[in-house]
């Protein structure tokens, strides 16, 4: 029993002192991003990598979401005859949840994993060392410029997963379901509100955050060789999207 | 304190070959438009094409040279310590791996670290450049204690070392020309111009031009420690750290790196302080050893000495021996 409970609290102690690094690192990014020289081109480069890299894999899962919305929403309102609302459900349900959430999930799979696995490799190879031992600081050089790249990729991919994502629900209920183009694109204009749109874009631009900010964390700390990488890599992405779950549950709460 | 050796005035001096074979080689070098500079360091190579002399006398002259400065270290010199640790303890995972380690690294000279593996040498090594810091103790770079500098101040201290990783430590997304020109890039403000004419000296010192383009992952062990060698020397650093330069490679090669090190070293007087398991073959090719073993220094000195060493531990690791105060199996 004693030993049992020596290990739970040797597990916590663990898991604040992980808290505690992962925050310190956070703060360190912001204060690297205000001291320049600004790296343009490693913020472009990055931009590509997370962001162009990422147009179809967001592309592809919108369309589906968004024809998925408009068969299931269209097979549960049709119960109740309130067919009509299907525009402003699938708009609504895509810009305040769906779009923020499957991007910053498929950005975490596609990108986010990649960045870990990046900067793991980078320092059991001594990469990151040789950087140091070099005189370039390597906050500024490798993490900045993929943290600033996030928060400006991920906006943008959600509103592309917006209009994308509204366009598949159209497709099922205009051209499959025969239902009215303009009903289902007029409810929209009436029912979507900018707050909406804001909420959406809020909860973006804190799962780009999120998502560079662990992974960058789980690859620059990475330790013991392939299996460190591997364990960073996996870890990196399970906690990067059950964060973005977390904080979504959060934000919509306050945002409501 | 030694001054740097100009290659062609070596071997004139030591008799290899004459004053005007080496004129006539400095002039076809000029006449190919190779820098004065480029010159300078590349002009052995010069005379071997000319046929003036032979690659093994060119060797056989350097090495001549570095033997008769390592004979008389001590003798002929007032040397200054460059890097210093006082009482240095460095815990890791329970293990005192540095155990109130006391040592000196001789500027201008070249200091070898030998000791068993996990013997803490690279360890060591970070110490010197603040990759790690001390439990407990003072490491100091000239006069600079390295332990409350942060920023810029410890990039300035870091500026005067270049460090040869073990792995080598190459830009994987980056090609060879491109990871020998990156700490111009990012820490000077030379033109592409002067950067170029840099990065194919040193290319052309460690003999790869022609690879510029390739990866590292397309490069050979070898190849792979010269490019590491070609980047750690492009910015002209006071103080060169290798760890384990010659790890890995096959007995050819290894001499090769040596002969660079002897090379370099006489033709710019960096200090330099080379980890290394080549055991006694680096001896020919160091001034001063420092014995490490667990965690302390058993030996420092002048690397003549360090065979005459009665120390059981220290006799049993240079002779290799299974039987003596290290049990390994």
């Amino acid at each position: 029993m004693f030993e049992q409970v020596r290990q739970l609290g040797a597990a916590s102690m663990d898991a604040i002192r992980e808290m505690g690094r992962m925050s310190l690192f956070l703060m360190e990014i912001f204060v690297s991003m205000l001291v320049p020289p600004y790296r343009w081109t490693r913020f472009l480069q990055q931009v590509h990598f997370i962001g162009i890299r990422s147009l179809f894999v967001v592309a592809l899962t919108a369309v589906f979401a968004g024809m998925v919305l408009g068969l299931q929403g269209y097979y549960t309102l049709s119960r109740f005859g309130s067919e009509a609302l299907l525009g402003p459900a699938v708009a609504l349900s895509i810009i305040r949840e769906l779009g923020p959430v499957l991007s910053g999930l498929m950005v975490t799979g596609r990108a986010g994993s990649a960045l870990t696995a990046e900067l793991g490799i980078m320092r059991i190879r001594e990469q990151i060392d040789a950087l140091e031992v070099m005189g370039i600081a390597p906050m500024p050089f490798l993490v900045v410029p993929r943290i600033e790249a996030g928060l400006l990729v991920l906006p943008l991919l959600t509103l592309l997963f917006d209009v994308i994502g509204i366009w598949g629900g159209y497709l099922v209920a205009v051209r499959l379901l025969g239902m009215s183009g303009g009903t289902f694109l007029g409810g929209i204009e009436s029912a979507v509100e900018m707050h909406d749109i804001v909420t959406g874009l809020i909860k973006s631009v804190s799962f780009g955050l999120i998502v560079t900010w662990i992974c960058t964390y789980k690859g620059y700390y990475t330790r013991r060789g392939a299996e460190g990488v591997s364990h960073a890599t996996t870890s990196a992405v399970v906690l990067s999207s059950v964060l973005i779950l977390v904080c979504d549950y959060f934000i919509t709460s306050i945002m409501l | 304190m030694l001054s740097p050796l100009p290659l062609g005035e070596l071997l004139v001096a030591n008799g290899c070959v004459t004053a005007r074979q080496l004129d006539l080689a400095l002039q076809r070098q000029r006449a190919s438009g190779t820098s004065s500079v480029v010159s300078a360091h590349l002009v052995g190579r010069t005379l071997v094409e000319m046929g003036y002399i032979d690659q093994s006398a060119l060797h056989e002259c350097l090495y001549r040279q570095f033997a008769t400065e390592r004979e008389n270290y001590l003798v002929d010199s007032v040397v200054q310590p460059v890097i210093q640790f006082e009482r240095v303890v460095k815990v890791l995972d329970g293990r005192r791996v540095l155990d109130a380690v006391d040592l000196t690294i001789p500027a201008n000279r070249v200091t070898a670290i030998i000791g068993m593996s996990g013997g803490g040498k690279s360890v060591l090594l970070k110490h010197m450049v603040g990759l790690m810091k001390p439990d407990q103790g003072t490491v100091r770079v000239g006069e600079q204690p390295l332990a409350g500098l942060f920023g810029r101040e410890l990039s300035r201290v870091r500026g005067r070392f270049s460090l040869l990783f073990q792995g080598g430590a190459l830009f994987d997304s980056l090609n060879v020309y491109d990871n020998v020109a990156f700490p111009l890039r990012e820490k000077t403000k030379c033109s592409e111009t002067e950067i170029r004419a840099r990065v194919m000296r040193c290319l052309e010192e460690v003999n790869l031009v022609g690879m510029e383009r390739k990866y590292p992952d397309e490069l050979s062990g070898g190849m792979m420690k010269r490019a590491a060698l070609a980047r750690a020397l492009v910015t002209d650093p006071e103080i060169l750290l290798l760890d384990e330069p010659t790890a890995g490679l096959d007995p050819i090669i290894e001499n090769a790196i040596h002969y660079l090190i002897c090379d370099t070293f006489l033709r710019t007087r960096y200090t330099m302080v080379i980890i290394s398991h080549a055991v006694p073959e680096i001896f020919k090719w160091c001034h001063h050893v420092i014995v490490l073993h667990r965690g302390k220094v058993l030996f420092s000195g002048p690397s003549r000495e360090v065979n005459a060493s009665s120390d059981p531990v220290i006799r049993q690791f240079i002779r290799g021996d299974l039987d003596g105060p290290i049990q390994v199996i």
